[in-house]
């Protein structure tokens, strides 16, 4: 075990900057009467390692808005065997959409992402990481290595600072290891008399350790928390499909939700998205990928006007269904790490962890 | 859903990212339908693209967005494709106004194709409405391209008004064909129009092609389609005979985006194509 006294935390940030990494850290934020957030750290910023983050550190992998590529509609180049066609460019929508004639259109890829260090993460952040892996960056499994998130994927360390208190919304405890979870992570830190002790999870976590700023000890790691348990959330993959038709449960329990998505961008694990374009002028713009969320009812709306998910029952199914059945399905992973964010910001109230209960109780009663 | 086509046309790499391609040709359908016959502009990949019927594709005007289409021409057509486009939306009408000459970007092929392997030695009964022909228009040809390998095909394609029919040049060729029984319908009576009068459910009906040995594809409006697969069961289809082909509101195309999924199935990757019977096992969210 290794230990890093509290007057060299900021060193250590300091050398992961210095080092040329952008480095994340959760912070409260000025003014706001305590709600933490991840934040780019810069030197000198406080971070507060005491308490529990409102959002997720997802944005790390999965920014709320990323490039996907840049776009510029150019003349020269040559060699294009078409450019002598012409033809008008488009109109309507403020530009020449399209292309003047003889333009040609290039496409340039995002540039990789630098190096960067997620410090101070929970087990149910970092293990998130380990959920999203499963299909963003998983050649073998789904099959699909996505470009953005490998390239910030492969770049990041996690530092994560294990939880020996929680709070009533926590439920972490009904997944695997739960708290205590390794999943995700290069470095667990653990709570100690005047610092933090640090365990080493894998290699780049165990090169790091041996830096200047860490000292062998003999202390050992504290005794973390016990969340909230649900028993049975790996049966719900089978059950729910048996109550998928039963509207009037859906209703009931989704009668408060307001639509409001917070459950979904404070997730750490939620990675729906939508994608648009954004012009800077009428000759160049890029595609981007921002979050989205499926608690919205624009999410599946049909230009016809048809939308196969027309209310918020329908909706709060998807959400449940994708979570706890799909995903599992398709991935092999529940798509939840219990780290409650969802019941803390919920503004009506709702408790996921009272839908699940429901929900088993409900696929028993139908089986 | 039977045959899962590796994604090999949108890169492997970087699926997200569409390749430049120009606007050859714009062949205006109907009122609110345009063909749109496309080439991407990096001549080896513009030679080696290839697709099968029922696979879909994205097209963006980049600044404008991207959509969904099926690909509506012969697969054995190298060098160009088309998709063929109902103005209804932001992007349909940016892509309604383009011009030969015109950049755009692309990323197909994505998304199953009909099954035609298994279908060899059967007969084969298109039915067909609006624009709903278009993915049916990239089979027919096909079937055709490969006639040997099929036994009687049927083609009924409907609309509401003569000048609502897409594709007036293929109708021609299909109906001077002897080894298709075509038949193209209007919902009503217009003056002008000789041909067969009546919905594409009853046409199909009264044609009363038997269900032995056949498979039947369908795709249109919903409610064309609803009718269709009605009358269809009454012929004595069995939903193993029957498949569609199904749009949704989609982003990514390649299975993540989370808009397009039945149940844990997603129509850009599993589908479009499914048969009535793979849709029964999937929960009921259309």
């Amino acid at each position: 075990m290794r230990f890093i006294s509290g007057e060299n935390i900021p060193e250590l940030l300091e050398s992961f900057s210095a080092g040329g990494s952008v480095v994340w850290a959760p912070r409260e934020l000025t003014g706001s009467g305590g709600t933490v957030l991840f934040e780019r750290w810069q030197t000198g910023d406080p971070i507060d390692l005491e308490h529990f983050s409102s959002l997720s550190a997802k944005d790390v992998v999965l920014p709320r808005t990323e490039k996907l590529f840049g776009y510029t509609y150019a003349f020269g180049g040559g060699g294009l065997g078409t450019s002598g066609l012409g033809g008008p460019s488009v109109g309507g929508l403020g530009g020449a959409l399209g292309g003047a004639p003889g333009e040609k259109l290039v496409i340039e890829p995002a540039p990789p992402e630098p190096p960067t260090v997620l410090f101070g993460a929970r087990a149910c952040d970092a293990k998130a990481l380990n959920v999203l892996d499963a299909l963003f960056n998983n050649p073998e499994g789904s099959g699909y290595k996505d470009p953005q998130y490998q390239s910030r994927r492969d770049a990041l360390t996690v530092i994560t600072l294990a939880c020996t208190t929680c709070d009533e919304a926590c439920f972490c405890s009904s997944f695997g290891s739960g708290n205590a979870e390794k999943a995700g992570s290069d470095i667990i830190l653990y709570p100690a008399d005047g610092g933090l002790l640090a365990e080493a999870v894998t290699k780049a976590g165990e090169a790091l350790l041996a830096g200047p700023l860490f000292e062998e000890t003999q202390m050992s790691p504290p005794p973390l928390a016990e969340t909230t348990r649900i028993e049975g959330l790996e049966s719900l993959e089978k059950k729910l499909p048996g109550i998928f038709d039963d509207m009037d449960f859906w209703q009931r329990i989704s009668e408060r939700c307001i639509s409001c998505g917070f459950c979904t961008y404070g997730c750490p694990t939620c990675y729906c998205f939508n994608i648009h374009d954004e012009m800077k002028g009428d000759r160049e713009g890029e595609r981007q990928r921002t979050w989205d969320a499926c608690m919205f009812a624009l999410y599946t709306q049909e230009t016809s006007g048809h939308n196969p998910r027309p209310t918020l029952a329908h909706r709060y199914r998807n959400r449940i269904n994708h979570k706890f059945s799909y995903y599992p399905e398709n991935q092999g992973m529940i798509l939840c790490t219990g780290c409650g964010r969802c019941i803390r910001g919920c503004p009506a109230g709702l408790d996921i962890r009272d839908v699940l209960s429901e929900a088993l109780k409900e696929s028993s009663k139908e089986q | 859903m039977s045959t899962s086509i590796p994604q090999e046309g949108i890169k492997a790499t970087d699926p997200l990212r569409p390749e430049p391609a120009t606007v050859l040709e714009v062949i205006t359908e109907t009122a609110n339908i345009r063909t749109l016959r496309l080439a991407f502009d990096d001549p080896a990949l513009a030679e080696s693209f290839s697709f099968l019927p029922g696979q879909i594709g994205q097209l963006s005007i980049l600044g404008a967005g991207e959509s969904t289409f099926a690909l509506s021409s012969a697969p054995s057509r190298k060098g160009s494709f088309d998709f063929s486009v109902m103005r209804t939306g932001v992007v349909t009408s940016a892509i309604h106004e383009l011009a030969a000459g015109d950049r755009v970007a692309v990323r197909a092929p994505m998304g199953c194709a009909f099954p035609t392997d298994d279908w060899k030695g059967r007969n084969i009964v298109l039915v067909s409405g609006g624009i709903g022909m278009a993915p049916l228009r990239s089979l027919l040809f096909y079937l055709l391209d490969h006639r040997d390998d099929y036994e009687d095909l049927t083609l009924v394609y409907g609309a509401r008004t003569p000048d609502d029919l897409c594709f007036a040049q293929d109708r021609r060729d299909w109906e001077a064909r002897t080894d298709l029984d075509f038949v193209a319908t209007i919902d009503t009576t217009c003056s002008g129009w000789d041909g067969c009068v009546g919905l594409v459910p009853s046409v199909v009906e009264e044609k009363a092609p038997s269900p032995d040995n056949a498979v039947a594809v369908t795709c249109g409006p919903p409610i064309m389609i609803r009718y269709a697969l009605q009358s269809l069961d009454k012929m004595g289809f069995r939903e193993e005979q029957v498949y569609t082909t199904l749009e949704r509101r989609m982003k990514c195309g390649i299975g993540l985006c989370g808009r397009c999924n039945l149940g844990p199935k997603y129509v850009c990757t599993d589908g479009p194509v499914f048969s009535l019977a793979e849709l029964r096992e999937l929960p009921d969210e259309l």
